[in-house]
């Protein structure tokens, strides 16, 4: 069995896969760890194969693509690309994470005021 | 969600669609990844060496990744449990002592438990062979205070019931006997059953040919009609399609065939029989009885109407009896109307021995489970290491407990398919064992509810021994068994205490056991040390029926009876024979009605009965029945002389408290033997004549030659052997007449021995099981203490080489086991006294708390765990200090 990884971890590195392949396009799996890794400022240093669990997992629900082509070295890479059911799963996603962020947001303030 | 189903589509079509490309395709990716990532470390000025060993770094276990890949591609767990079977085969295959003592054990209880199983679903659980049959009930009339007679309905008694009540849909009387079928080739014996005509409409069943009764043909005066079973008409008319409306005799009275019934419906015989129904008023043995409300002789069953409940019928059938004994308060006052299923009527009484039975083989098998989980978990205890390793090569704990589990499912399935096996071989001997009383309406066979139940006990039987081992094994600390480095000491504390409790487990369940067995023993051999009051050893009785067509009157039978007994006294050494109808034991007792004449007749309530007896003079010299007052019957007591009879013991106790019964005058009648005043001349000795274990009831004795009958029995008292004896009476019938078979020549003691064949059956069955159960406790204690001893190598060498004698070294041991059974006997005691209880019912002359068997048990089990720890301790005393200090 894979050791299980947390469910907020497992659930924010498929939304970041998405958003990602969203505002970048079609990417193959080391452009989009360099890319998460640049967003997120370096902050969020994970072993880039984590990264490929995610994909299998997106790729199974039908939310992302893949297809072979060529890298910028001439080698050949798979790349990913966001299909419409995963924009779709993505601004879902998306407002639930606004939403809870919010709430907590709001929880904390109350919290340090008090 | 609909993401979840594309993902596990997604799953199912990896899994079988071949491996190998999707996982080289992966590794070509991740190389790719790799080139890139050290690509980047080499701009950013590392040697290219070392930017290849920081990108693998970063990227992270390239064979862990490819291992997670393929999990999350297809279904994980599958592959797993493939792997897990083959290997758990491997191990298995690899310890064939440890597979076979582990498949024997569960094969062992599991065939037992199902044979047994296929037995109580034949004969007690499995519908009747009707159709709705769970709405079908017995309904009979009781007086309280004698709760054991469910007597009948008379049949003026039955129409009002029927006329009265709502609850059923419709209800029907019968009554059995024999009659002689004529007209047909060889005039032959019929089972008759006389039927009220709303018999196959209550039965719900349909002719195969012609019609079943109507209500007209029940109406006084109606033409005679017969129903034949397929059997009789298969075997008596060739399958004759024209039967209907042929014409047959029944006792010299013609009746017209309307219906032929198929094989598959019987009542209320069992199947297979000869069985013709009339209605009930034209049985010439019974038409007299019509209109006698006070006579109990139709066993009456009913067809609930559905959402009736059985309190509403028996609040129904509670007013409609209190009316009829307001109404005709001499026959009826004092008796209730009651109901059971018809199931209850056919199995009656073995309903309760069959479960607790069941309960004693399931005890088995519970035993059985607590001996494999100890067998388990001594095994586990050997792989403590294996295990180790393998948690620290990164196996979870579930995967472990996983793994282990996948093992006893194999021996689960293996030991499963082997006791089904078992039970094949054990349901046809069990078939020849069981004795004929248990009613088999169904054949007794491993059908597909038998081989589900066997395939549901194997997997509560794999849950229940192979959970605990399982889970203690996977808790262990895999670091304390690596360091220990020994196979011989990593055993848990938990392993021990949960191998110490199976083990005392063990011990209160044989006893529970055991304590049954034992007492059923001491009940049986109580039993057949009752004497019934008569003399078995030497007795052969032959059966003789006459037919009715050939021998018509009473003066007829009386004189082929005369002849046959002078011919058959003046063979030598048979000068002690008689004849009797019934014959104690053989035929059971037939309960009439009695009345002392000078007193009011009883009320219905405690009306009296005595059972009776018509014999020859000799009988009672033949028996060795004792005089106890008076004088027996003589030649001298014949038709034309004052009719008399001899009393037993039992009835001048009930009915002439305090006073001489000689001299007084009782009335009763047979059907042949019509009710008069009959002097009692003697009293004899008591005979428990429907069954051994049986209160002697009262009983009273006719003069055959008062009272003949065309059936009796022949019972001659001789020291010849029983071949001989049958050959001289075969000779002597035959110089009579040369037509009439003689059947039913048997001994005495066989009589005795069916009678107690019930007893005889379940006292071995749980004598067997109890065995079993002791068998398996011994061995628990066994492995309990001799991997307690091999644990204790070293410490038992320490003391040695400190001084300890050989003495204390045993105390020791034999301490361990002797607390093992005490423990398991302070369970097991309460548990036996629960038990026994159930079984209060069946015992004879023994006390459910007998405390001899329950000493004797519980010495028995010290003893047994005593012998078991034998081998262990000749171990322990043969450690040398030397070589046990050596040993780590």
């Amino acid at each position: 069995m894979a050791p299980e990884k947390s469910e907020i971890l497992q659930g924010t590195l498929d939304l970041m896969v998405l958003r990602t392949l969203e505002s970048m396009g079609p990417l193959h799996g080391y452009g989009m760890a360099r890319r998460i890794e640049q967003v997120s400022e370096e902050a969020l240093s994970i072993n880039q194969g984590t990264i490929y669990a995610a994909l299998v997992r997106l790729m199974q629900r039908g939310y992302i693509s893949a297809a072979w082509g060529a890298s910028d070295n001439n080698r050949k890479a798979k790349f990913y690309s966001i299909t419409k059911s995963g924009r779709k799963q993505l601004n879902a996603e998306t407002r639930n994470w606004e939403r809870i962020s919010a709430v907590i947001g709001r929880v904390l303030q109350l919290v340090a005021k008090s | 969600m609909f993401a979840t189903l594309r993902s596990l589509a997604s799953k199912i079509r990896a899994w079988f669609s071949p491996r190998k490309p999707a996982d080289d395709e992966f590794a070509q990716e991740l190389e790719g990844h790799w080139e890139l990532l050290t690509q980047e470390n080499v701009r950013r000025g590392m040697d290219p060496q070392e930017a290849r060993r920081a990108a693998r770094i970063r990227l992270g276990g390239l064979t862990q990744l490819k291992e997670t890949n393929r999990e999350a591609r297809g279904l994980a767990f599958l592959d797993t449990l493939v792997q897990d079977i083959r290997y758990a085969f491997r191990i298995l295959r690899k310890n064939p002592g440890f597979t076979a003592v582990c498949v024997l054990t569960l094969a062992l209880g599991i065939g037992v438990n199902t044979a047994i199983f296929s037995v109580v679903y034949a004969v007690v659980l499995k519908p009747l062979p009707y159709p709705d049959s769970q709405q079908l009930y017995t309904i009979f009339q009781q007086r309280p205070q004698d709760a054991s007679v469910q007597a009948g309905f008379s049949y003026l008694d039955l129409q009002d019931v029927i006329a009265q009540d709502t609850a059923f849909s419709g209800m029907t009387g019968v009554s059995a006997h024999e009659l002689t079928l004529t007209g047909h080739g060889d005039p032959f014996i019929v089972r008759v059953s006389d039927v009220t005509p709303d018999l196959f409409s209550v039965f719900e069943q349909q002719p195969l040919l012609g019609r079943v009764f109507r209500p007209e043909d029940g109406k006084p005066g109606a033409a005679h009609a017969v129903i034949l079973n397929e059997t009789v008409w298969r075997s008596v008319f060739s399958a004759d399609p024209n039967i209907i409306g042929a014409s047959i005799n029944l006792d010299k009275r013609v009746f017209t065939v309307v219906g032929v019934m198929p094989s598959s419906f019987s009542f209320p015989l069992l199947s297979g029989t000869r069985e013709v129904w009339i209605p009930v008023g034209q049985d010439p043995m019974f038409e007299s009885w019509m209109n006698l409300r006070g006579r109990h002789w139709l066993l009456t069953t009913g067809r609930l109407k559905p959402g009736v409940s059985l309190a509403e019928a028996q609040a129904e059938l509670d007013v409609i009896g209190q009316r009829l004994a307001k109404q005709f308060p001499a026959e009826n006052a004092g008796w209730e109307i009651h109901l059971f299923p018809l199931q209850r009527f056919f199995v009656g009484d073995v309903r309760s021995p069959l479960l607790v039975l069941l309960s004693a083989v399931a005890l088995v098998l519970v035993i059985a489970c607590a001996n494999l989980a100890n067998l388990l978990l001594t095994r586990a205890t050997s792989r403590t290491r294996e295990i180790a390793v393998r948690t620290a090569l990164g196996a979870g704990r579930g995967r472990i407990v996983r793994q282990l589990l996948s093992e006893t499912a194999v021996l689960g399935v293996l030991g499963g398919a082997a006791g089904i096996f078992l039970a094949y071989w054990g349901v046809n001997a069990l078939g020849s064992l069981i004795p004929e009383s248990v009613p088999q309406l169904n054949p007794i066979r491993v059908d597909h509810v038998v081989l589900f139940f066997a395939l549901a006990i194997s997997a509560v039987a794999i849950f229940l021994f192979g959970l605990a081992p399982a889970f203690l094994a996977a808790k262990s600390d895999p670091q304390a068994s690596l360091r220990e480095g020994g196979t011989r000491s990593g055993e848990s504390i938990g392993g021990r205490r949960a191998r110490g409790i199976f083990a005392g487990a063990e011990i209160a369940l044989a006893m529970v056991l055991l304590v049954a067995a034992g007492l059923l023993i001491r009940s049986f051999s109580k039993l057949t040390a009752v004497s019934p009051g008569f003399d078995t050893a030497h007795i052969v009785k032959a059966n003789i029926a006459l037919p009715r067509d050939q021998y018509r009157t009473p003066q007829q039978w009386l004189a082929f009876t005369d002849d046959l007994l002078a011919r058959v006294q003046a063979e030598p050494g048979m000068q002690d024979a008689a004849l009797v109808v019934p014959t104690p034991l053989a035929d059971g007792g037939i309960r009439v009605p009695l009345e002392i004449v000078g007193q009011p007749p009883a009320s219905a309530a405690e009306s009296r009965t005595g059972n009776y007896v018509a014999a020859s003079p000799n009988y009672f010299r033949v028996m060795r029945i004792p005089l106890i007052a008076g004088r027996f019957f003589t030649a001298d007591d014949v038709m034309s002389t004052p009719r008399i009879t001899c009393i037993s013991a039992a009835m001048a106790r009930v009915y002439f408290p305090n006073q001489n019964p000689i001299g007084k005058q009782i009335s009763f009648s047979f059907p042949s033997d019509p009710s008069v005043p009959r002097e009692i001349v003697g009293i004899v000795g008591d005979v428990r004549d429907s069954a051994l274990g049986e209160e002697p009831k009262p009983m009273m004795y006719v003069p055959f030659a008062q009272a003949p009958f065309w059936g009796s029995d022949l019972v001659v008292n001789s020291t010849l052997s029983t071949a001989s004896v049958a050959g001289a009476i075969r000779k002597d019938v035959i110089a009579i007449d040369k037509d009439l078979p003689v059947g039913d020549i048997a001994k005495m003691t066989d009589v005795l021995a069916t009678n107690v064949a019930q007893p005889k059956f379940r006292t071995e069955l749980l004598v067997l099981f109890a065995a079993m159960a002791l068998v398996l406790a011994a061995t628990g204690i066994f492995g309990v203490i001799s991997c307690s001893v091999s644990r204790r190598t070293r410490e038992i060498g320490i003391r040695m080489a400190l001084g300890a004698s050989r003495n204390s070294i045993s105390h020791m041991v034999l301490r361990e086991a002797l607390l093992l059974a005490l423990a398991g006997l302070a369970v097991g005691v309460p548990c036996a006294f629960a038990a026994s209880r159930l079984l209060s019912h069946m015992l004879f002359g023994v006390s459910a708390n007998d405390p001899v068997t329950l000493i004797a048990v519980a010495f028995t089990l010290v003893a047994v765990a005593v012998i078991a720890s034998f081998v262990p301790l000749r171990r322990a005393m043969r450690v040398d200090p030397i070589v046990a200090l050596r040993y780590e």
